[in-house]
């Protein structure tokens, strides 16, 4: 071979050598650092670490280390006092006082205080974005009655009010007034320092902010001075990552730079890192249950009887085997560990003949087994979730068993939200995750079949029955917590009755770990609140980074 | 005597020079002045299309629970409650101040937000083409200058993979190989955990820790940029490499060669003058579309890598329809689209004159 040719062979190939050298001796080298427990969790994104502006899950999991709320949901969400160490109302239910702990430092130094406590709750209502929508209905005006009571006027009686402050998160009114920007929306207010906390935060929780990159990560450090308990081997670094690819997630836990994957890994990747020995899969209620969304208004669906007959037709054992295993079958429209979830009541369950039966009692039969074309249901699944695709093609097979027709139609998430804003355009059944927004069976009831809630991504049933609006409403304005738990029973009990929705599973969270991360979903504690279930005051690291 | 005449040739020279930058400049202009109409048509092109896609942009950054207020406070503040060519005009208006408007996804300034991401995805890109003209130069040529033989059958081989398996593909591949089997590069980020980021200056991480002399951060930041680069380069290159291969077996036929050969022009010349740089025309044209493309194309690796870069932003804003977002990204992209087609077209008509005289 020409010696030239061979010099620049030999000139690459001492390229590629320096190179892979130079790379191994940077893989040793490791940028000098301190020992700490590191705990790095990955989640989808974006997080907003403003409580007034986010209210999804990655950025509720970001309050819960920053901040602290009025009320703490302990096991299984009953609340517990936090912020608020005690409260009571007036006999009509309009007036609350809260009693705010003393002794608990911001981040800042300063000492929370009832005005704190006010202006969070101003602050909250003025912007309107994230939690906003729990309270904006109810509350009348926020008072600091003393350096260490608040007095919560409300429009009318909220029986929830006591797990929905679990959504207040306390901010540093004088941290957040000196970073605020004018002019803005919020007149004297300015920008009500949205764009500061955007990447900063003024709470008193276990962790202050230490680097916020928007598009991808949330680092927050121990703040030493905190008031309240934390574990043993709490964590000194909490990293949450946004984390995309099931791939990336994958090699970063196989080389232990994930402490925590995120909760949306495909199934076959968790098989395959179950294998590991180092690794563990922690599975826990989510707060969020599955639903077949059924258009009532809508032909054929509008008819109950179709409806039910639906109901009896799908294999629910089959997708929680095969596609969702480790999710238990719904019992009704509320997960059972939710408080206040009806758990006596007559479910639905795969018996083709009972589906016959009521197929042959609705108002199109026999038509609709004569002309299966001319009533085809229409399913839309959501993209962004391969895993709604099996069951839509499994609904589709069970119905077909009934001869009911079903086209099974993919669209994005956005699409699908705008479809369900109008009643025309909403599909006969969409497949939607939806979850509680507060510990109460309360929530879901309202989000999914109030009348109000019609025209969001949380109902395509269009259910609109002033019976039950009037029902809802009527369990939410009582303060006795039994008996709002009594109503919330029979409002369970009449939409088993109207059978709108097929209710598939209860979703659990499955999360792999490495194994010296004791998380306490692995003891079987869990809130079953959103963004409760990665605090850092419970979860331990056993080994340094 | 001879003093005087070589005065006389290094001043001709020297105005030759002067001539020839002018003329470059002149062409430069003119193919800016074409640029423009384009980006305006680009800009309101994309401008309709992100206000007709599926979605209400103030509800989705609003939320689904949020008041009515809420949500018509957000359609003002994005000026969707106004007739879509005054929308265009306020946003053309803001443009010209450097204000690409609000983001509903990132709750800030797009400016803000293009100003930081841009710069780790062009330092990406700049690494990702220079593994590429490297690499397509050398396979190039090798491949060229033994076409037929068995180093062009290897190189061929190696190019039908190249080109077959997308980046994304390499990527997963890369981070699997070298990151978690052989441990020699970083999974992801841009940064080990406990190195100080440097301060910012230019934006580009790369150059700022030079200037802050930083230099175990720049090698840092170096090592995390060598996968996601390698495999953004890879497609492009072998395609380049075929492409000089092809040039050059082309040119090595023509009659002008066997000419020079005939003048006994060492062959080293006539290789690098002759065969090599007119061969390089097409090579380069393909080249620069392909750099320029890298920017749209780089979302996969970015997000495999989490590479905190543009086109990650980019695929981040069309998911959540954030239409000033999407404008704005839509709109870098065609202007670095632009200029890589006016470096590609002075870049040709250096190399080959004849294209540089019909075009001015």
């Amino acid at each position: 071979m020409n010696k030239k040719l061979l010099a620049a062979i030999s000139v690459i190939v001492v390229i590629i050598i320096v190179i892979g050298v130079l790379a191994a001796v940077q893989s040793t080298q490791k940028p000098q650092s301190e020992e700490k427990r590191l705990l790095r969790i990955g989640f989808s994104w974006p997080t907003y670490i403003d409580p007034a502006v986010g209210s999804d899950y990655s950025s509720s999991t970001a309050f819960t280390n920053l901040y602290d709320p009025l009320i703490f949901p302990g096991e299984k969400g009953v609340p517990k006092p936090w912020v608020a160490e005690s409260w009571e109302t007036s006999s009509d239910g309009l007036t609350w006082t809260l009693h705010i702990k003393q002794g608990i430092k911001f981040h800042s130094g300063d000492e929370l205080k009832a005005e704190d406590v006010v202006f969070s709750f101003q602050r909250l209502l003025a912007i309107g974005k994230g939690y906003a929508y729990l309270f904006t209905p109810y509350i009348d005006s926020v008072t600091a009655v003393d350096d260490y009571t608040v007095k919560v006027t409300l429009k009318k009686p909220y029986g929830p009010f006591v797990a929905t402050m679990m959504r207040v998160y306390v901010l540093d009114k004088d941290v957040v007034m000196q970073h605020i920007k004018k002019p803005g929306p919020y007149g004297d207010n300015g920008d009500y320092g949205t764009d500061w906390l955007l990447t900063h935060d003024a709470g008193s929780g276990p962790y202050k902010v230490k680097e916020v990159v928007l598009e991808d990560h949330v680092y927050m450090t121990r703040f030493k001075d905190y008031w309240g308990p934390m574990t043993e081997n709490a964590a000194d670094e909490i990293h949450m990552l946004a984390l995309a690819q099931p791939a990336t997630e994958k090699t970063l836990l196989t080389q232990k730079q994930l402490e925590i994957s995120s909760q949306w890994l495909p199934e076959e990747t968790i098989d395959a890192l179950k294998k590991e020995n180092y690794l563990k899969v922690s599975i826990f209620p989510g707060g969020d249950e599955f639903y077949l969304m059924m258009h009532t208004k809508k032909p054929p669906l509008d008819d109950v009887h179709v409806r039910k007959a639906i109901a009896y037709a799908v294999d629910y054992e089959t997708i929680v085997d095969q596609i969702f295993p480790g999710n238990p079958v719904a019992k009704g429209p509320v997960p059972s560990y939710i408080p206040g979830a009806a758990t006596d009541l007559p479910t639905y369950y795969r018996d083709l003949d009972k589906a016959m039966e009521e197929l042959q009692k609705s108002k199109y039969w026999p038509d609709i087994q004569n002309n299966p074309n001319k009533y085809a249901i229409d399913f839309h699944w959501i993209s962004e979730v391969p895993a709604e695709e099996k069951v839509a093609i499994m609904v589709a097979q069970n119905l077909q068993e009934i001869g009911l027709k079903v086209n099974v139609v993919k669209v994005p998430w956005l699409s699908v939200v705008e479809e369900m804003a109008n009643i025309t355009t909403s599909p006969h059944i969409v497949s939607v995750f939806v979850s509680a927004h507060y510990a109460e069976a309360g929530s879901l009831l309202e989000s999914r079949y109030h009348s109000k809630s019609a025209n969001t991504w949380e109902q395509n049933e269009w259910l609109l029955n002033e019976t039950i609006d009037q029902m809802i409403e009527d369990a939410l304005s009582t303060i006795d917590t039994n008996e709002r738990y009594q109503k919330y029973a029979e409002i369970q009990r009449a939409i088993m009755e109207l059978c709108p929705s097929v209710f598939l599973f209860e979703h659990m969270l499955k999360v792999v770990h490495q194994d010296y991360v004791k998380l306490p979903g692995d003891e079987g504690y869990y809130t079953g609140v959103m963004g409760y279930d990665f605090d850092g005051r419970l979860i331990e690291v056993l080994s340094t980074t | 005597m001879f003093k005087y005449i070589l005065v006389i040739d290094i001043k001709s020279k020297i105005v030759r020079c002067v001539f020839k930058m002018r003329a470059i400049w002149k062409y430069v202009g003119k193919r800016v002045l074409y640029v423009i109409p384009t980006l305006i048509g680009l800009s309101i092109l994309i401008f309709i299309l992100s206000r007709v896609l599926p979605g209400d942009p103030a509800l989705m950054a609003a939320g689904p629970n949020a008041p009515k207020w809420v949500v018509e406070q957000i359609r003002h503040q994005l000026r969707l409650d106004k007739p879509l060519w005054q929308q265009y005009y306020y946003w053309l208006v803001d443009l010209f101040h450097g204000d690409l408007g609000y983001s509903i996804y990132t709750k800030r300034s797009v400016t803000v937000d293009v100003v930081e991401y841009l710069p780790a995805s062009l330092q990406l890109i700049f690494l990702a083409a220079l593994f590429e003209i490297g690499g397509a130069l050398a396979l190039g040529i090798i491949s060229g200058r033994y076409a037929y033989k068995l180093p062009d059958n290897m190189v061929r081989v190696l190019a039908y993979i190249g080109i077959s398996v997308p980046s994304f593909v390499w990527g997963l591949l890369f981070q699997l190989i070298f990151a978690a089997i052989i441990p020699l590069f970083p999974s992801h980020g841009m940064y080990s955990y406990g190195t100080i980021p440097p301060p910012r200056v230019t934006g580009f991480s790369l150059i700022d820790s030079l200037i802050a002399g930083q230099f175990d951060t720049f090698v840092d930041i170096l090592w995390h940029m060598v996968l996601p680069a390698f495999a953004l380069s890879l497609g492009a290159m072998a395609q380049d490499a075929r492409i000089i291969r092809a040039g050059m077996v082309d040119t090595m036929q023509k009659d002008h060669v066997s000419l020079v050969r005939a003048y006994g022009i060492p062959e080293r010349t006539i290789f690098s003058k002759y065969i090599l740089k007119p061969s390089l025309v097409p090579a380069v044209t393909v080249m620069g579309m392909d750099i320029a493309s890298l920017l749209g194309n780089a979302f996969m690796v970015e997000m495999i890598f989490q590479w905190p870069g543009f086109s990650r932003y980019g695929i981040n804003v069309m998911l959540n329809k954030d239409i000033n977002g999407i404008v704005a990204v839509v709109l870098v992209v065609g202007i670095i689209f632009a200029i890589a087609n006016i470096i590609v077209d002075v870049v040709v008509a250096y190399l080959d004159p004849r294209i540089g005289r019909r075009s001015a």
